[in-house]
């Protein structure tokens, strides 16, 4: 069972509006402030993300019910050049060294779950979910 | 340990004069900066170290990266105003006898 | 969470509000450390603060709350930061433990044997100014009567360095000999290392061969810094000039050798930069002053010389080597 809804990446107000969306389902699902601060932090960086280096894309927000388990699924989809070297940008101290905020190894650090699939030239789709404990 | 390091370059013409001491520490930059022009064609490069208090091997290692890779495309590197210090490293390391360099004067030979 | 710190956590605060002594405080310092150890992150204290002061003071305004869910946002970044820094923190550790595993392999591979000859006292001192020796000495001898001895200086660091340095040994190596003499080990050893490395590294390198029969010792150098002569007879100190280019700079390039006739008590003293370009408060060790210290135990055995030179220059540094340190006595008992 899912319940989903969106926000289009656009402009750098799109990104509160992706907070925004996020923030009532975690909170509609019960996470507490810390969770919700956290992750709200990731959308942010996840749509920052596709605002600066896709141009447009989407941020998806699902809920989650799995095995009597309650979560919450953040989709980042852009169709922007891809990311080169995604073991680079995996990397700790890559995109912090340059004053770039928390980067995906921050967003994989505040989530439970992260995947991310990049094809060069076609895009990006990135993955991560926390789960309610 | 300070390095100043001043190119500028004008119809493939590089002119450059150097200060401080080039050793680990410094050599870095003055390589980096000496890179943005060695992949020039023809290029003919003379730089003043007579601003230079110290170099070490480190440094001969950049000005011999340097040298070589403009060699290899048709060019020429001058060095001018060596001390008697730099000169002599030149000269033991066989350098002197290979690479255009110019002691300073009154200050040159041993 | 853990229930557990969230009520220490609620009581070390509840004294603190109500006494605000130092000792307090000093036992929130103590259970801070014990949060760190924990893994607990800056934005769960908040959290944890914020949840302890609700129980203790259910009546505070709205605005006090707010604020704290505020600061719990703004403390997010550093918790991350926190994190990252632990692991970088780990990797480093691992990567510690990686080159010092590089540097006794280094150590090990690199080994040289020193030759006992008769009628030639040998002295040796290496030590390097980081983890990784760029200098290089590798002792060339099968019991014939003959001692060579092949002191090199790797400009470049590191690990690139060392992988040259086990060039230098393949070479001399290959040349299987005691007997090379050093225009021919030195040419060798230059082609190898012209085609293996980069425009940026090069080696400078003194050979020497002594023939222990006729108490001959040979030299060449490839651009490295000239070794010492001392005359017992004279009591005068000259350099072993030889021209020669660095080692990896030209293909085209010739080495020169020349050779001298050692007497009894003369000394060859082969060394790297490390001893010539030493550098005190007051400006460069001139080689007047080298000269002094080897003067003062020529009559001591060939160890006992390169450690006195080494002590007496170290202590003139301050203890602060700038550059990897070796030298070598050749001295006719």
């Amino acid at each position: 069972m899912s319940d989903q809804s969106s926000v289009e990446i656009l402009t750098e107000w799109d990104i509160v509006a992706a907070r925004q969306l996020g923030r009532n389902v975690a909170k509609e699902l019960g996470f507490g402030t810390v969770d919700q601060a956290r992750i709200t932090t990731a959308i942010s960086e996840l749509a920052r993300n596709i605002y600066l280096y896709a141009g447009q894309g989407r941020i998806e927000i699902q809920q989650l019910a799995e095995n009597g388990m309650k979560g919450i699924l953040i989709i980042a989809a852009d169709s922007g050049p891809g990311i080169p070297d995604v073991r680079k940008v995996m990397e700790d101290g890559f995109t912090t060294s340059g004053g770039l905020g928390a980067g995906l190894p921050g967003v994989k650090r505040l989530m439970d779950d992260f995947k991310i699939e990049t094809i060069q030239g076609e895009g990006t789709d990135i993955r991560a979910t926390k789960w309610l404990r | 340990m300070n390095i100043q390091v001043n190119l500028t370059e004008n119809d493939n013409k590089l002119k450059g004069d150097i200060h401080g001491e080039i050793d680990a520490h410094t050599a870095p930059v003055l390589r980096e900066k000496l890179e943005a022009y060695q992949a020039k064609e023809g290029l003919n490069a003379e730089l003043d170290l007579s601003g230079v208090d110290y170099m070490d091997s480190t440094g001969l290692g950049v000005f011999v990266a340097f040298y070589k890779s403009i060699n290899a495309k048709g060019g020429h590197l001058k060095l001018t105003g060596l001390s008697s210090r730099l000169k002599r490293l030149f000269d033991i390391t066989g350098l002197g006898d290979i690479m255009d360099i110019e002691a300073a004067v009154g200050k040159g030979g041993n | 969470m853990p229930q557990h710190i969230e009520a220490q956590y609620q009581e070390i605060l509840n004294e603190y509000v109500k006494k605000q002594t130092e000792q307090n405080l000093y036992v929130g310092q103590n259970f801070s450390r014990q949060l760190i150890l924990e893994n607990i992150s800056p934005e769960e204290v908040i959290s944890m603060h914020k949840a302890a002061i609700g129980e203790l003071y259910s009546d505070l305004p709205d605005v006090v709350w707010h604020s704290f869910d505020f600061l719990i946002e703004m403390m997010i970044n550093y918790g991350l930061a926190l994190q990252e820094r632990q692991s970088l923190l780990k990797r480093q550790e691992e990567l510690k433990v990686e080159m010092d595993l590089a540097a006794n392999v280094q150590e090990t591979l690199l080994k040289t044997k020193l030759p006992s000859l008769d009628g030639l006292d040998i002295g040796l001192l290496s030590i390097p100014a980081k983890k990784m020796n760029g200098d290089y000495i590798y002792f060339v001898s099968d019991y014939d009567g003959y001692a060579g001895v092949a002191v090199a200086d790797v400009i470049g660091k590191g690990l690139p360095a060392a992988l040259c340095m086990s060039m230098i040994k393949f070479g001399m190596d290959s040349l299987n000999s005691s007997h090379a003499l050093p225009k021919d080990v030195l040419g060798v050893i230059n082609r190898i290392v012209e085609k293996s490395v980069d425009d940026s590294m090069f080696v400078s390198m003194f050979y020497a061969n002594y023939d222990a029969g006729a108490a001959r010792l040979t030299y060449g150098s490839a651009g490295h810094e000239p070794a010492i002569l001392y005359r017992a007879g004279s009591g005068e100190f000259s350099e072993l000039e030889a021209k020669g280019l660095l080692l990896g700079v030209s293909p085209a390039a010739v080495y020169e050798e020349h050779s001298v006739i050692l007497e009894k008590g003369d000394m060859v003293i082969m060394m790297t930069d490390g001893v010539t370009e030493g550098r005190t408060e007051e400006g460069f060790i001139e080689r007047d002053v080298i000269y002094k210290l080897i003067e003062q135990k020529k009559t001591e055995p060939a160890q006992a010389i390169v450690q006195h030179v080494y002590d007496e220059l170290e202590r003139m540094q301050n203890a602060e080597l700038q550059d990897d340190f070796t030298l070598v006595v050749y001295k006719k008992g």
